[in-house]
């Protein structure tokens, strides 16, 4: 359909030219200056007009002074836009500029500006509109639930929260697809998961989680209805919920690469300076278990593996290097 | 101080000649200084000293930066700043106990700041000393362009690159000369089935072996690390191991050389897989110094310059316990040596460059960076 009608008007506009082509001539002649009336007496050239006289065209009022020279400052700009309207040059009080700029130029100013126009604008919407629209939606609205008070307050009795779009618009269809998308958040410290089965849900979540504000967020738009998505949605939670918690059978060949923290117990670091301080030692006190245990007991030991522990999770930063350096120099007692 | 350093070195009289009269009287000391314990403390950060140029041929072949050998042919000396990071070094290797196990220096810092400077410096005291060096100029050269690949004669699974054993060979003979007629090799070596070198032999012959036989000089690199890693520290040897590696990081990172259209893992290569061996501080009796350097690293972003960055996982692992050491770029004090160096040397001959505003100019333009300053100097 929508290349058909493009097509007409393809050949609308190629008749229209040759037209416009035709025409401008004699359109040269029609907008001509004001001085072609006097320009001659008797000219042969002009229709005849039955002795009624010269043609004259309707005189032409000049254009005022526009309207934003005359507002003051404290006017009632509601009433100016009072909603959604096109750009009007003359009666916004603003020097706007919009455009490419010629070279070596300014963008061209707001008096006949296309751009202006074609963008859409927020003028109805100052904070005094919204005002004037909030004092007439109150008499409809109820009162904020006094318990709910602030946002932690909201948070402790609804966690889950669910948003969706309504969209209003003046067209054919009063529907708009993108209203059936829902989001649905929810922090995890609100759900009850134990040690294992946050680890576990973080790994089943993977892009939808936010480490930083530890917000889980699932959006649904497979389904056409809202109502739709937003049961999918609380499926997917109570099925996340539930799975995390169990625990499968291959989930012990967990391997170092898939922790998420890194543990210094078993690790490299920990046999390495366990290995230089029974070196250290001299050679009489054994190499028991209790040994190794005696050492690790150590304070030094004990900083060696908290900034080891740092450096590995935080990722590394000058202060972290210092604190392993100190650690280290206690170590050797330097 | 100023009278010792003066009696020390006599053309330090002309030095003091030289000197223009607007020279305050502590920043005449910033010049030449050449006993150690006389000049390795805290006081005399931001002067430089000079090395000996004997000692640069024989200690650093091809361990200098290349902009510093430029420099130093240009003036004519060698001098070092005297400055906080390999302070700190030597002052822990004065310290070493040579009963413990072998402690790790890592120098780290942005680029151009002076690492390999410093590590030089801290490898420049302990040839002063008496120990024994073992310099790696850069361990990136050994992963990168080699012309040469032979499968090893030792194992088959690992490559040999016998061009860069044999330089380093040379260059190990030419630093530690009055070593090598004194060490004897622990263990018997074969090479082919004819050659081997017998149990007892001196290490100049095991050198000389490596440097003649072009094709087993990687194994003969490998036996000589293996040997004074076994005799360092143990109560019959006289002698202090000293390992200096430049740009450590390439030993756990990537590889360019290709083997068959196939990429060769470090690991696979005799040098490599020996250097890393010694790097493990399972001998006693003397240091490990390194630095580490994404100039020459492959594969690793540019703004990287922490340990475990350049180092990596298992780089990071091997290396733990170690003392990281950050070189920072310069302070002001030292920023102003180095100028006054720079104009004593009469390498500043814009005649704004001594002025206040010139020297406003530099800080802006170099951000006190060692060699950023360097270079924009080269142009006054």
């Amino acid at each position: 359909m929508a290349s058909r009608t493009s097509k007409t008007f393809l050949s609308l506009g190629r008749i229209n030219i040759p037209l416009l082509g035709f025409n401008k001539p004699s359109g040269k002649a029609t907008y001509a200056t004001a001085l072609s009336i006097n320009s001659s007496s008797g000219n042969k050239g002009l229709p005849d007009r039955g002795g009624r006289g010269p043609f004259v065209r309707r005189p032409r009022r000049e254009a005022g002074e526009p309207r934003t020279g005359k507002m003051p400052v404290d006017q009632d700009w509601t009433a100016v836009y009072p909603s959604a309207a096109p750009f009007r040059p003359g009666s916004v009080p603003l020097p706007l500029r919009m455009g490419y700029p010629v070279k070596g130029g300014i963008p061209p100013e707001k008096k006949g500006n296309l751009e202006l126009i074609k963008i859409p604008n927020f003028l109805h919407l100052t904070p005094a509109a919204i005002k004037k629209h909030c004092e007439a939606l109150k008499p409809f609205c109820t009162e904020w639930p006094s318990a709910l008070e602030t946002d932690t307050k909201c948070d402790e009795h609804f966690p889950i929260k669910l948003e969706s779009k309504e969209y209003v618009s003046a067209g054919p269809s009063l529907r708009n697809p993108s209203a059936r998308i829902v989001h649905l958040t929810v922090k995890l410290s609100s759900l009850n998961l134990d040690d294992h089965a946050r680890k576990k849900m973080i790994k089943l979540l993977g892009e939808r989680y936010c480490k930083n504000t530890d917000v889980l967020t699932i959006k649904t738009d497979s389904c056409p209805l809202r109502q739709q998505n937003y049961d999918y949605a609380m499926y997917l939670l109570t099925v996340l919920y539930h799975e995390s918690w169990k625990t499968e059978a291959w989930e012990a060949e967990k391997t170092v690469a898939d922790m998420e923290d890194y543990s210094w117990e078993d690790s490299p670091s920990q046999k390495n300076i366990l290995d230089v301080l029974l070196r250290m030692k001299v050679a009489g006190e054994g190499d028991g278990e209790e040994v190794r245990q005696q050492l690790l007991g150590r304070k030094d030991v004990q900083d060696y593996k908290d900034s080891v522990t740092r450096l590995k999770n935080e990722g590394e930063s000058e202060s972290s290097m210092l604190q392993y350096k100190e650690a280290v120099k206690k170590v050797f007692n330097m | 101080m100023l009278h010792k350093c003066v009696a020390l070195k006599s053309d330090a009289l002309t030095e003091f000649g030289v000197c223009s009269k607007d020279l305050s009287v502590s920043i005449l000391m910033s010049l030449t200084c050449v006993s150690f314990q006389a000049c390795h403390s805290e006081t005399h950060i931001g002067q430089y000293y000079t090395l000996p140029s004997a000692h640069i041929r024989t200690l650093f072949p091809s361990g200098l930066p290349w902009r510093y050998q430029q420099q130093v042919k240009t003036f004519n000396e060698a001098c070092i700043m005297v400055r906080q990071p390999s302070l700190e070094v030597i002052s822990y290797l004065k310290k070493t106990d040579y009963s413990k196990p072998a402690l790790r220096y890592l120098f780290y810092g942005q680029k151009g700041t002076g690492k390999t400077i410093s590590l030089c410096h801290a490898v420049h005291f302990c040839y002063t000393q008496g120990w024994l060096v073992l310099h790696i100029p850069d361990a990136h050269q050994w992963v990168k362009n080699c012309k040469e690949l032979l499968p090893s004669s030792y194992n088959a699974s690992r490559f040999d690159q016998p061009l860069q054993a044999t330089t380093w060979l040379r260059n190990f003979r030419l630093t530690n000369e009055r070593f090598l007629s004194k060490i004897k090799t622990k263990h018997r070596y074969m090479w082919t089935k004819r050659e081997f070198t017998e149990e007892g032999s001196l290490l100049g012959e095991l050198v000389d072996q490596g440097i003649s036989r072009v094709k087993s000089s990687s194994d003969v690199v490998g036996a000589v690390m293996k040997e004074l890693r076994l005799q360092s520290g143990q109560p019959g040897s006289d002698f202090h191991l000293a390992v200096a590696v430049d740009g450590v990081n390439g030993l756990w990172g990537r590889s360019t050389i290709k083997k068959e259209d196939k990429s060769v893992d470090p690991e696979e290569l005799t040098l490599i897989y020996n250097l890393r061996k010694l790097m493990r501080n399972d001998w006693t009796g003397g240091a490990i110094i390194a630095t580490l350097s994404q100039t020459g690293s492959l594969y690793t972003p540019k703004s990287a310059y922490l340990p475990q960055e350049l180092l990596g996982e298992r780089g990071f692992d091997s290396m733990d316990p170690f003392i990281p050491v950050s070189v920072p770029n310069y302070s002001e004090k030292e920023f102003e040596s180095c100028c006054l160096y720079y104009m004593d040397r009469h390498w500043l001959q814009h005649p704004q460059s001594r002025t206040e505003e010139g020297k406003k100019e530099l800080v802006f333009l170099s951000n006190k960076n060692p060699s950023m300053l360097d270079r924009i100097c080269g142009f006054l």
